[in-house]
Formats: structure tokens, sequence, C-alpha cells
């Protein structure tokens, strides 16, 4: 019992890196966010099923007049989102090894390509609202239901990185490493999530 | 046995009062993250919403004590029913279970001194207490939920309701349904990492294993109430069509994602009185439980068995019919574990030395009516039965002997058996023992007749009945019966109140009991243990010598851990020690984070979408701000 870590009062690139080398398991703000992934999961899960069911419940899919998606912009910008978790990756080894600038850095281009994303996104979205609009049966309901809480979600990734690059400049802490360690374990689900939702967005153009 | 801290101890016992003790008066309770205080915030405001529901029920039942009675209207019959089911449900059983009980002993059992994350803690009170206050405030306004506690659509679209009644189901379940998260996943993440060194998992109390099934449940069940909550409500607020059938929705699918949680809630309200009478029965048999490995297995495949069955509650919308019998079978599967439990707590009682005192006659009655209850529930898988009987009473009287006789009896026991420990005083026994008979003869007054009038044909949901049909004398006993359980019900609170004032000192551990929040003073201190206790068995209270060797570390200062908020933290299968955390201490963020986040949910409810948006930034500023305290400057 004399080898106690007491990792939360690692505040210093060398500390936090010892910490991440001697650590045995997983520590409480991972298994936190692998459950809230997990609900998140199946949150999306209920949505997609409902895609699908609501696909199988209609003669027609698209219904009436609604032109099938384009398949280039939606597959580009996946590919984008899901190259983002590269500096994510880069930035999660960079603070485990203790080292705070390039973590920075490489979540500072992370983030400049999510913000690309969701206005190119965004952009996208409101075109097709005004396209088909909300209100014109149940393929829209869940088409715009499904890419809106992607959407989401990507902002809410947004919004961790920013606290990210916030607090990085005072410092290293084991607190703040093992935030960016979780907040690219996000970023890697939003990517799988992303990669579901624009197959099944894409579904009656294949 | 409660063993003497020695005179060496007292520094110690002094240093770690100073560090963990809260602010005194109201602040200290509106910043609490102190799991014990947190749980009984949760007691007291679920307590509220039980008699807010019980008075509910007793109108309901005054309503139908004769035909063609005048006591309230259909429409308000509608909302009181309505509310009955949400209260219960939500903001009664869940939150008295998991929040009360789960928050306030699961720490202890496992010989922790807080939750994983204790803000987080406090912040799922807070939206707790606010969705109620939110969904109670369509009742007082007069637009309270109107279409049964499940909502069925069309009748709950905006053709068919027009009102706001429905929007309050919507957002107040949504907003509730954040709470039960994240109280879920603290729940899961506690029982994995903060076990005391040595509670591998084949020593965790079978109590924590029905805690741990339940927020597992939960984790995965809530997502498609929530996603079928907002579907409901774009279609209200936004006009779009997920139900409904002229643009190619499906009002049929309200009923798939309603079930699909509804059916595993059906379990996440029942697990956690499996824990508790896994708690009661050793202690008062005086042995340990029969079958310990099945039991815990037992628990955690009904709540994963749960998510298979849902379609059963859909035998009668005319579904596929290998689907129906797909579902059918499936229903019958799950007997297998309650059927293992349900003998391993009799056979238990039988081969111990029972005491029949108060808690353990609340289990006797929960054995009782959950072998009824799950009898009756059993029969609904056979799919012409549960056909003709859908929406007649047979339906309400088996789930209320399941959900009130089996699911709340427990919680009555567990109210009793713990009361000691949360007060340091002792209830009234024979008084206890007469609620329990009270009661006991309530419920079945009330919901036994139910099962006749059932088959006699009464429809459920319905604000009256007409004389002749032979249901006129069943109904006035369970009316009768109604109030005889409030009296019983009642007796209960009067005996725990007096009690908290003229009862004999209990001592640490009054009945003897097996597990570690025993081991501590009665009510425990704000840091739980003086020394991280050694845990060499499920029933660690029993193990005499390793409670010795506790007291030796305490006089020695080893196992103390008072260098700031620190509890150990373990790995997860076999608890291995790990390291040491540093908690957070009192903190008055969650509370504001609760504040914006009620701001969000009435603005969407006035359909005020730039204002919402703006209180949800305001939600994130704050979120923000609570996370730049770290641990290591707590």
């Amino acid at each position: 019992m004399n080898e106690v870590t007491r990792s939360a009062r690692a505040t210093s690139g060398e500390a936090v890196a010892r910490v991440a080398r001697l650590r045995r398991s997983q520590p409480i703000g991972w298994w936190g966010m692998a459950l809230f992934i997990a609900t998140e999961a199946a949150l999306f899960g209920t949505l997609l099923s409902t895609y699908y069911y609501l696909r199988l419940k209609s003669p027609v899919w698209p219904p009436d007049h609604i032109p099938a998606p384009s398949m280039a912009l939606p597959l580009a910008l996946t590919g984008v989102l899901v190259a983002s978790a590269l500096p994510m990756a880069l930035a999660n080894r960079a603070a485990q090894a203790g080292r705070a600038a390039p973590a920075w850095w490489a979540l500072a281009v992370a983030l400049g390509i999510q913000c690309a994303y969701l206005a190119l996104q965004l952009h996208s979205f409101s075109s097709d609202l005004d396209k088909f609009g909300l209100h014109r049966d149940a393929y829209t309901s869940i088409y715009f239901t499904l890419l809106g809480a992607h959407h989401l979600h990507v902002l809410i990734g947004i919004l961790l990185d920013g606290w990210l690059l916030a607090r990085l400049p005072s410092g290293l802490t084991n607190y703040r490493a093992l935030a960016v360690r979780v907040t690219a374990l996000y970023w890697y689900f939003v990517s799988v999530l992303g990669t579901l939702v624009v197959v099944t967005q894409l579904a009656p153009s294949w | 046995m409660a063993i003497a801290h020695p005179p060496a101890a007292e520094p110690h016992l002094e240093r770690l009062e100073r560090i963990w003790e809260e602010r005194p008066g109201l602040l200290g309770w509106l910043t609490t993250v102190d799991h014990k205080r947190i749980g009984l915030l949760y007691f007291f405001t679920a307590l509220a919403f039980f008699a807010a529901g019980g008075v509910e029920a007793l109108m309901i039942r005054t309503q139908l004590l004769a035909p063609n009675n005048g006591v309230v209207g259909p429409g308000t019959f509608d909302q009181v029913m309505t509310m009955h089911g949400i209260t219960m449900i939500f903001l009664f059983v869940i939150p008295m279970a998991t929040g009360a009980f789960g928050n306030y002993l699961v720490p202890l059992m496992i010989g922790a001194r807080d939750m994983a994350f204790p803000r987080l803690n406090a912040l799922s009170y807070w939206i707790f207490l606010a969705s109620g206050l939110l969904i109670y405030a369509g009742v007082f306004i007069g637009y309270a939920p109107n279409a049964g506690w499940f909502d069925y659509v069309p009748l709950a679209s905006k053709q068919f309701s027009p009102g706001p009644n429905i929007d309050f189901y919507c957002l107040g379940l949504i907003f509730n349904g954040i709470s039960t998260t994240a109280a879920a996943i603290n729940f899961i993440v506690t029982i994995f990492k903060l076990r005391a060194p040595g509670m591998s998992l084949n020593r965790l109390p079978l109590l924590c294993y029905a805690f741990l099934a339940v927020s597992l449940a939960l984790v995965f069940a809530l997502p498609p109430l929530n996603a079928a909550l907002i579907f409901l409500e774009l279609d209200r607020s936004l006009g779009m069509h997920f139900f409904d059938l002229v643009h190619g929705g499906d009002p049929v699918l309200w009923q798939h994602l309603f079930w699909i949680f509804g059916h595993p809630e059906v379990y996440i309200i029942i697990l956690p009185a499996f824990g508790i009478a896994t708690s009661i029965i050793p202690t008062f048999v005086r042995r340990r439980m029969v079958a310990y490995a099945l039991v815990a297995l037992a628990e955690v495949l009904v709540a994963f068995i749960g998510f298979g069955v849902w379609a059963h509650h859909m035998f009668s919308v005319g579904l596929a019919t290998i689907t129906t019998v797909a579902f059918a079978a499936a229903s019958l599967v799950i007997v297998i574990p309650s059927g293992i439990q349900l003998f391993a707590w009799i056979m238990t009682i039988l081969t111990g030395r029972p005491q029949f005192r108060t808690p353990l006659l609340w289990i006797v009655g929960f054995i009782v009516f959950f072998l009824l209850g799950g009898l009756s529930g059993v029969a609904f898988a056979a799919i012409p039965f549960d056909q003709q009987l859908t929406d007649t009473y047979f339906v309400v009287a088996h789930f209320h002997f399941v959900i009130f006789g089996a699911a709340v009896f427990p919680i009555l026991g567990g109210m009793y058996f713990w009361f000691p420990k949360v007060t340091g005083r002792m209830y009234h026994e024979r008084l206890g023992q007469a609620s329990f008979w009270l009661t006991f003869t309530g419920t079945g007054l009330t919901f036994f007749p139910m099962h006749i009038v059932g088959l006699l044909g009464m429809p459920r949901r319905q604000y009256t009945y007409a004389p002749g049909m032979g249901w006129t004398g069943l109904n006035l006993i369970e009316s009768i019966g109604a109030y005889v359980l409030a009296a019983g019900l009642a007796l209960v609170v009067v005996n725990l109140v007096v009690s908290l004032f003229r009862g004999a000192p209990a001592g640490d551990n009054p009945f003897a009991a097996p597990t570690l929040e025993w081991s501590t003073s009665s009510p425990p201190p704000p840091y739980n243990f003086p020394v991280i206790p050694r845990v060499s068995s499920p029933y660690p209270m029993w193990d005499v010598d390793d409670r010795l060797v506790d007291v030796r570390q305490l006089t020695e200062g080893e196992m103390v851990l008072e260098e700031g908020h620190e509890t150990p933290t373990t790995s997860v299968l076999d608890a291995d020690w790990d390291e040491v955390l540093d908690m957070p201490s009192e903190s008055p963020w969650p509370l504001a984070v609760a504040a914006a986040l009620t701001a969000v949910f009435v603005m969407l409810l006035t359909k005020q979408v730039i204002v919402a948006a703006t209180f949800a930034a305001v939600g994130a500023l704050v979120v923000a701000r609570w996370h730049a305290q770290e641990p290591q400057q707590a």
C-alpha cells in the first residue's frame, strides 16, 4: 500500500506522463465517458431503427417528388469528419506524454476541421429545408431529426474542444490530460456515428 | 458486532471530520455533494410525490366507489389517472429506489466515501426535483397530461390533444430522463470502481448487484423513450409526421418505442426491491443467502432479458403472428431468473432461523404479492388470454400486485430496516408490525377484487360504470381497501416520525446485519468510514477478524486517507488497489446548471426557442466554470 498513486495531484507534464505510464486500470472519468457514449449509441440506434422502420412501412422511399439525396458532398464531408480523428489521436498522445503545446496545436487543427465540417453540414441542412421542408411527411421528419441530432453531437464535441483549448495554455494537469483523452474518445464515437448516419441518409441513392 | 473506537483514533476522527464537514444550514443543503444528504433530499422529495400520487389514487377509488358517481368528471379523471401513473413510476418508485436508497446505501455498502461523481449526483437530484415540479406545474394550471401514462398516439397527437397537456408530459419526462441517465451512469461507475480493496465482484453485496442491473438497464432503456418523446414533441410543435398515418408515419411506432423502454422499466422498478429483499432476509434469518452466485446472475439476467419482451404489451394491436409468438416465448423465458430468485429467498428463510420483525414481514408480503402478480403476469404470455383481457381491470390488478405489492413493500420494509442507521434511533416494533398488516390487508382488498371485475369485463381507464353489471360490490370493496391501504401507509409515516424523536438509541448495528453500512456510526459521519474497511466476503460484518483489523489500522493510522477528500479506487473485477482519488467538495454549480436547464425546458414549453437556446448557452458556460475547479484544488 505504500506506492499509492494520487493521479489527481499530477500537475506537471512529467507527472502526467508518469501517471499515464503507471496506470493499470481505466480511471473513473474514462468509464463515465464510455457509459455516456453507450447511452448516446442507444439513442442513435433508436433513431436509425426508426428510419428503417418508416422506410419499410412506406411503399415508395423517399415519398413523392423528393429527390434522392446527392452522394458526393455528404460522403466527402464524412471523410473529413473521420479524418479529424487523426489530430484528436495525436492530441491525446501528446497529452498522455505530458506535452501540452503539441496537444494544444493538434486540438486546434482538429477543431478547425470539425468547425468547417459543421458549417458545411448546416449549410446543406438549411438548403434541404428550403428544398423540401420539415412538414412534408414521415421521410422529412426522420431525415431532419436524424441529421439534426448528429449535428448537435458534433456541436457538443466542439464545445468540449473549446474548453480544452481554453484550459491547456495554463499547463497540463492529470485532470486536463484525462479530459483530452475522453474528448478524443467522444470524437471517435461521433466519427462512427457520422458514418452510420450518412450511410442511412444516402440509403435511397445506393 | 460493533467495535468501539480506541482512544488513539480520536485525532484521526477529528481530522476527517474537519476535512469532510459541509457548510451548515440551508446553504449546505443547496451546495451539498454528500451522497447521504443527496439521498435524503431524494427521499423526502420522492415521498412528497408518493403522497401526491396517493391522493390521486384515492380520488380514482372515490370516483369508482359507486356506479355513475360524480366526484370527478371525465376530463379530470383522465388527468388524475394519468398523473397517478406518471407520479408513481417516474417521480416516486425510480427516484425513491435508486435516488434515495441507492444513493444512501451503495457507497456505504461498498466501503466508499462518496459516489464516483459527487457533483453530477447533486445535479441529478436538482434536475429530478425541477422535472417533477415542471410536470406538476401542468396540474396546477389545469393542463396535466391526460392520455394515460403510456400516452398512445393518435390520442396524444396535436389533432386530438390540442392543449399543452401532452407537452408537459413530453418535455417533463425528457427532462426527468436526463436526471435518471446521469444517476445511472454514476451508480455503474461507483460500483465498478469505488469498491473497497478486496471487494471483488464475487463479494459484492446482492443489493449492489440489483442496483448495477437497474442502472445498466436505464442506460439503454431511456434513449428509446427519449427518442419517442422527442418525435412526439416534434410532431406536436413543429408539425412533423412520425406518428401520422396520412403522411407516411405510423402510430404503432410509438407503441414499439414506448414499450422498448416500458418493459425494461418494469424490471427497473422491481429490481431494487429484489436487492432490498436480499439485504433484509439474511439479517433476520441469520444465514447467508442461498445460491449467492445464481441470485447475482439472475438479477443481471432479468434486466437483460427484459429488453426482449416488449411486444407482449402489444398482442392486441395486430402484429404478425410470428412476432407475437416470438415475444410470447421470450416472456416465458424471463420466468426462469425470476423463479431462481424466488426459490432462493424462500429457501434462505426456510433453512434459517427467521425472526419475523417488521422489515422481514414486509419482505414476506413482497414474496406473496410477487408470486401472485408474477403468476398472473406469466399468464399474459398466453396470447389468446392476453387478447381477451387487454384493457380490463385484470391488467390493473396484475401490475398493482407487482408494482405496489412487490416493488413498494420492500421499499417500506427498507425504510424500517435502515431507519436506525440513518437516524440513530429505533422504530416502534409493535406499531411497525401493525402498519404492515394494515397495508397488507389494504393491498389485498384493493387489488384482489380487480382480478374478478377484470374477468367480468370491466374496462380500465373509464371514469365510471353502469349499475347492474355485477361490478358494484367489488368496486366498493376495492375503494374501502384503498382507504385501509392509505391508513397503513399513514401508520408507517407516523411510526417513523414519532420514532425520530422518541425512539430508543439504536447503536451502530442493532440487527447484527452483515453489510458494511452497519460498521460505521448511526447516523454515519460525513466521511462514512474512518478506515477503508477490509473485505473478504459478501457479508463483511460477519467477518469479525476483518473488523478487528480495521480497529488496529485506525489505531496505527493506516488506511485512514486523511490528506483531503480521499477515497480509494480499485480494479473492476478483482477490486485490486488502483489509486487514491481526490473527491470534489461542495459546489454551487450543479444547482446553477439545473436552474439553467429548467429555464430551457420552461421556454420550450412556451415555444420560445430562441430564449431556450440562450439559456442552454448559459448552462454550457456554467458547466465550463464547474469543471474549471479541478480535484487537486478542492
